[in-house]
């Protein structure tokens, strides 16, 4: 009995131990901004997620946890422009230096975000985001009137209704999904990545997919307006629609390369990849 | 003095040229043209300086490199401001980096005189599978040394981007050695070297505490 008295009381502390080493470590701080009209916010975390939605007012919140002492944050307000930064202190390492970071910015904001880890996640705003990560993946979904642009080594990359804005992304091996996007700039650039793509390809717009080995997959319904060239040196193309005949600087040979026009050809797409396979499929 | 043994000594020319290198600027068109360009870009790079501040990172990780090197001591009341260790006359060197590295590719790969060194192995077909086959250029060796002193932990993914990095230059050069007027390889290229840069650019500058 008494036995098991004290294994239950062990247990019971273990529990609380864990609780304890598991929270106990953490320090959650919140920091508020008054700003104006299309406000600059720039958070650069050395390792930590980052994560910003539109709040009310003209008002910036900040909320961050911190989760040692082995890192602290540096704030700075300068008229319209916010800076957080994540300050790593001796012996910081991706454990140790880690601060998650959740962000409520007006809707017309500007937001830049560096995170070597991530993840970085962007909604519902209508001012220019930059994104800039590693190995962090990227979301990006209801953005408007912005240029997005997006940098990554090895973080996937996903866009979800973004429009009327330039979109630009360089991935060197991210995976790059875009679903709903359209502008009157849309240029992916991947090595090794691949890349998707779902939408209508818009209006009077410019979309460059590029890759050097990935797959570059375009989905877009019968009634998208484009003028395409699609080009693999090495691999394979593929084309679910009838397109009208176009000249081309290249000899359009089959099964590698392909161009034409559907309806009024209202914007330009380009399908580039070296070694990857290239499918414009109907939806 | 040839064209060769010029370029060889050209990152040294901004702290002035001997009579020989003069000499040798008089009389080779390609040279004098190359160094024209390559002044051009750097008169260009200055006006990049107000509008690409780099971010506190930079400080932040310049800051921990003089401190792991011995040569600034911890504060004993860390500053809530990072404060830059360079003045603001120097920021303007980061993209101006970058910029230079990208321009310089493309300048030489233009001229068909400067290969990057990768180039100069033999290339077999079809650069993925056997990138990582490919030795490092001695910079990128270096660029790795420096992002696994300050993050253990990244040197793989940049190490392996590096190469993939390098296999889209290979091919690229190629395509558009085969066809100089085929737009499409033009494009390919612009783009290699663009990943390349941000490379670079993400290890030095922003992407690493």
């Amino acid at each position: 009995m008494y036995r098991k008295q004290k294994s239950a009381t062990l247990a019971v502390v273990m529990v609380f131990l864990v609780a304890a080493l598991a929270t106990g470590e953490t320090t959650r701080t919140e920091m508020h901004f008054k700003v104006g009209h299309r406000a600059s916010i720039s958070i650069v975390n050395a390792y930590g997620p980052i994560s910003v939605k539109p709040g009310p007012g003209k008002r910036v919140m900040v909320t961050a946890i911190l989760y040692s002492s082995k890192v602290e944050i540096d704030q700075n307000k300068r008229r319209n422009r916010v800076t957080v930064f994540s300050h790593l202190l001796d012996g910081a390492d991706e454990e140790s230096g880690r601060v998650d970071y959740e962000v409520q910015v007006p809707a017309d904001a500007s937001v830049t975000l560096h995170s070597t880890t991530g993840p970085l996640h962007v909604e519902k705003i209508h001012g220019d985001v930059i994104l800039e990560g590693s190995t962090a993946a990227v979301d990006v979904r209801d953005v408007s009137n912005g240029h997005v642009h997006i940098k990554t080594l090895n973080g996937a990359v996903t866009l979800t209704n973004v429009s009327d804005g330039h979109v630009e992304i360089t991935s060197v091996s991210g995976d790059v999904a875009l679903n709903g996007v359209n502008g009157s700039l849309v240029h992916v650039n991947s090595s090794s990545g691949k890349i998707h793509y779902d939408g209508d390809f818009g209006d009077a717009g410019d979309y460059s997919l590029t890759s050097h080995t990935g797959d570059i997959e375009a989905i877009a319904p019968a009634y998208a307006s484009i003028e395409v060239v699609a080009r693999s040196v090495q691999g394979q193309v593929e084309n679910d629609f009838r397109l009208q005949p176009e000249h081309t600087s290249f000899v359009a040979r089959a099964g590698s390369a392909f161009a034409g026009t559907m309806g009024e050809a209202a914007s330009s797409v380009k399908l580039l990849s070296f070694s990857g396979k290239i499918h414009l499929k109907k939806r | 003095m040839t064209c060769e043994e010029f370029e060889r000594v050209l990152p040294e020319l901004g702290s002035g040229s001997s009579i020989e290198q003069e000499a040798h600027l008089r009389l080779c068109p390609a040279c004098s043209e190359l160094v024209a360009d390559l002044n051009a870009i750097a008169q260009q790079a200055r006006y990049l300086k107000a509008s690409e501040e780099p971010s506190p990172w930079v400080w932040n990780s310049i800051e921990i490199a003089l401190r792991q090197e011995g040569l600034i001591r911890q504060e004993t009341k860390p500053s809530r401001v990072p404060v830059p260790l360079l003045g603001w006359k120097l920021r303007w060197l980061v993209p101006l980096a970058a910029a230079f590295l990208i321009a310089f590719g493309v300048l030489m790969f233009q001229r068909g005189t400067g290969q990057p060194r990768l180039a100069e192995q033999p290339t077999p077909a079809g650069g993925v599978v056997t990138a990582g086959l490919q030795p490092m250029a001695s910079d990128d060796q270096q660029l790795l040394n420096t992002v696994a002193a300050r993050m253990p932990s990244m040197r793989a993914a940049y190490e392996a981007n590096l190469r993939s990095v390098n296999a889209y230059i290979r091919d690229a050069e190629e395509s558009a050695h085969s066809d100089p007027n085929d737009e499409v390889a033009q494009q390919y290229l612009r783009n290699a070297y663009e990943q390349k840069a941000m490379v670079y650019e993400m290890a030095m500058d922003r992407s690493l505490p």
